[in-house]
């Protein structure tokens, strides 16, 4: 008896109901693609390309004016970010599974990126560090928060059950808990460093003279030379995190970098409180003027349009990294290639991951003119090389069954099948990060959420600008659950650092 | 030997498990104040349920001596004997240990260290041992919790037969009472008072060790005389399940 070939994609083992729910979300993206804006507008994006090569290929390292300041801000911000949300987060973290108040607060600092707090805080810190470091500090608690509330989660118990009974909280936990999740605890916090580096040089875009400062004046106005002078800077500022980032080093950094950070500014306690209880509130709700309200609604620019932009750019940008981590992650494996290839694939991925994509988007926004696609390619190729990194570190701790196989078979049928779970469960967690990001392109003029929220911060409208915060922040704790529901289970290339 | 005495502790049809799973059904015995009792079974039969019930009634008399061990392997040797104190100092004085490490306690736990043959590894984190020395330190952690009662969960199960002699002899010396599970049938003949046997979630054997022989023991081991060698691999799956 023949026994009959199942139809494409039938079957209900894990793999096959996987590529279902990928196929679906691609397929979902492709049905929208017509209503995304992809024009190319630029006249000769080539010649740009190539001027922009150039300026990297030969940098104009004296055309820098002060770039030691601006590398120690830059520095001295992400640190002193990251220590503050480390102070405020860990507390947290150890009553959040309890305290649902805290939970939300979390989710709601976390949905809104750091250049957004960071155009909130300007309007009462002015131009100064303070502004930057709330700016990082703030969303950052709630990150930590989260993820150490995670992490501590998942401490073994053994230890603590041993103990004898009548042992006080705080001993139990300094003795048996955190030296257990101790190493953990602190990788994710370097990694959340790095995170914070890149942040602190994107808070150079909204006025603040970091690194990003001279980058985006440079790029704007052709100096491709000592644009391309900047890049290598602060690529080298990246790549060396691990020579200077030492621990015993860090506590004279952040005592250091104290010097640089000034002048602090003169906070007026009146006009703070002016600015949280007033100009933050549209002015009909203050006064209970219910038809004025409508009426203030009505005035808010394109806000379906926008929401609509947003969701559709968040889903082209998940689609679109898959597609990139699933093409590129071979290129930095061991299972593939040469050592020199692998090393460019290396080098090419972690280049990728390094540039923020706010960077990336701008630089592509300069080649193509202004529309939706270099929003997307900086979000599918940053995240996707992200993704790509972390499949290819996973896949290289894995041994193929079958010696011998051609690169297309071993690819195919020993390695994807078990990365492609966990990539798929990173791409969803990824899929909150994205979403945040999207808004954030907006503000290099693609009309999503940030889009508005710029230009409404730009014309001092602080109720209009909180209003699309808060609107930008739902749509982003929407996605982050969704995403949570259809994130595969029990996968084990769960890294805590792709968040 | 005070057998003749009321016991420490009697449990009288009790049903002992995890939550609503049932794994020793009705199970009487007496625990007299100074009987040294071994605990026998296949793995999976029990063994573990029932110290963990004894842990749970005779909370403060008992040193506790865990199969897992129970260490922390980021902290040094010292740390982890150190840990079998804990409740008995202040939470800033343990934190102040984790810094500068108390004298007293550590005079103390060096002695300690010495009779075990872990001496000169007080700062070594428990990371870097070997199993042997892991479960020294384990049983030293339970030492230094100065009980009357000791509780131990394998505890010389990963250490050759003339050093389980000595550790045996070194708990002895420091407790009146042991209830100890091992899986070496010679030396819970040749070193304890009494036998608690578990099969198939029962009490099967509870004797004197003088009117015990190697035979006797066997049974508890249904491989030794089991009639289907196939349903007794199936248990044991399910044990270990379980």
């Amino acid at each position: 008896m023949r026994e009959r070939v199942p139809g494409a994609l039938r079957g209900d083992s894990p793999g096959l109901s996987l590529a279902r729910r990928s196929l679906m979300l691609v397929a979902l993206c492709l049905l929208a693609l017509p209503f995304a804006d992809l024009a190319i507008i630029a006249h000769d994006p080539w010649a740009e390309l190539a001027r922009m090569a150039g300026g990297l290929a030969w940098p104009s390292w004296s055309a820098l004016v002060s770039p030691l300041h601006a590398i120690a801000l830059t520095v001295g911000v992400a640190l002193w970010g990251t220590a503050l949300g480390v102070l405020l987060g860990f507390p947290l973290a150890l009553i959040f599974a309890r305290s649902r108040l805290v939970r939300a607060g979390c989710a709601f600092v976390r949905a809104i990126h750091e250049l957004f707090w960071a155009l909130l805080f300007l309007q009462v810190f002015g131009f100064s560090a303070v502004t930057a470091l709330a700016a990082l500090a703030v969303p950052y608690a709630g990150i930590f928060a989260k993820v150490y509330a995670e992490i501590l989660e998942q401490t073994p118990g053994t230890a603590a059950a041993s103990l004898p009974p009548g042992v006080d909280r705080l001993s139990r936990f300094i003795y048996t808990e955190l030296p257990l999740v101790w190493s953990r605890l602190t990788a994710y916090t370097r990694y959340r460093f790095e995170c914070s580096l890149r942040a602190s040089v994107l808070l150079g875009f909204v006025g603040l003279p970091t690194l990003g400062f001279h980058l985006e004046s440079a790029f704007r106005e052709g100096r491709y030379h000592e644009a391309g002078a900047l890049l290598w800077l602060f690529y080298l500022l990246i790549g060396s995190i691990g020579l200077w980032s030492h621990r015993r080093l860090v506590p004279w950094l952040l005592l250091a970098s104290l010097f640089v950070l000034g002048p602090w500014p003169q906070v007026d306690g009146g006009l703070l409180w002016r600015f949280v209880s007033q100009d933050l509130w549209p002015a009909p709700l203050r006064e209970g003027d219910w038809s004025g309200l409508i009426a203030w609604f009505t005035e808010i620019p394109d806000l379906l349009p926008a929401i609509a932009n947003t969701l559709l750019l968040g889903l082209m940008g998940t689609v679109g990294a898959l597609l990139v981590a699933l093409l590129v992650w071979p290129l930095a494996s061991r299972h593939f290639g040469n050592r020199p290839s692998r090393f460019a694939g290396k080098a090419v991925l972690v280049g990728l991951r390094s540039t923020p994509e706010l960077m990336l988007a701008f630089i592509f926004l300069l080649l193509l003119g202004p529309s939706m696609l270099p929003a997307w390619l900086a979000l599918a190729l940053h995240n996707g090389a992200l993704l790509a990194f972390l499949a290819a570190r996973h896949a290289d701790n894995l041994q193929p069954g079958m010696p011998g196989l051609t690169a297309s078979g071993r690819y195919a049928y020993e390695l994807l099948p078990r990365l492609y779970p966990g990539l798929l469960a990173l791409l969803f967690y990824r899929a909150e990060v994205i979403i945040r990001e999207t808004a954030l392109l907006g503000m290099l003029g693609v009309a999503t959420l940030g889009f508005h929220i710029d230009s409404s911060f730009e014309y001092l409208m602080f109720d209009q600008a909180f209003f699309l915060l808060l609107v930008t922040a739902m749509i982003n704790i929407a996605v982050d659950a969704l995403a949570r529901r259809y994130r595969p289970r029990d996968v084990v290339m769960d890294d805590p650092c792709s968040r | 030997m005070a057998v003749e005495s009321a016991p420490l502790l009697r449990l009288d049809g009790v049903d002992l498990g995890h939550g609503r799973q049932i794994v020793l059904a009705n199970l009487t015995l007496d625990l007299h104040a100074g009987e040294r009792v071994a605990l026998l079974g296949q793995s999976g039969a029990g063994k573990s349920t029932l110290l963990a019930a004894l842990r749970r009634r005779l909370a403060g008399d008992v040193a506790w001596c865990p199969q897992s061990h129970g260490l922390v392997p980021q902290l040094a040797v010292y740390h982890n004997i150190y840990m079998g104190r804990l409740e008995r100092h202040s939470a800033l004085a343990n934190l102040w240990n984790l810094i500068r490490p108390e004298r007293r306690a550590w005079a103390e736990i060096a002695a300690l260290c010495e009779e075990l043959g872990l001496d000169g590894l007080l700062r070594r984190p428990v990371a870097q041992l070997s199993g042997g020395q892991r479960q020294r330190v384990a049983i030293a952690r339970a030492l230094y919790q100065q009980r009357r009662l000791f509780l131990g969960d394998e505890p010389v199960a990963s250490v050759d037969p003339h050093q389980a002699l000595r550790l045996l002899a070194l708990i002895d010396e420091r407790h009146a009472t042991s209830v100890v599970a091992l899986h070496q049938r010679e030396l819970a003949l040749s070193h304890f008072d009494r036998v608690w046997g578990l099969r198939n979630g029962r009490l099967e054997l509870d004797a004197p060790t003088r009117e015990l022989d190697l035979a006797d023991l066997d049974r508890l081991y249904p491989a030794a005389d089991a009639p289907h060698p196939t349903t007794d691999v199936q248990r044991r799956a399910e044990a270990g399940d379980a």
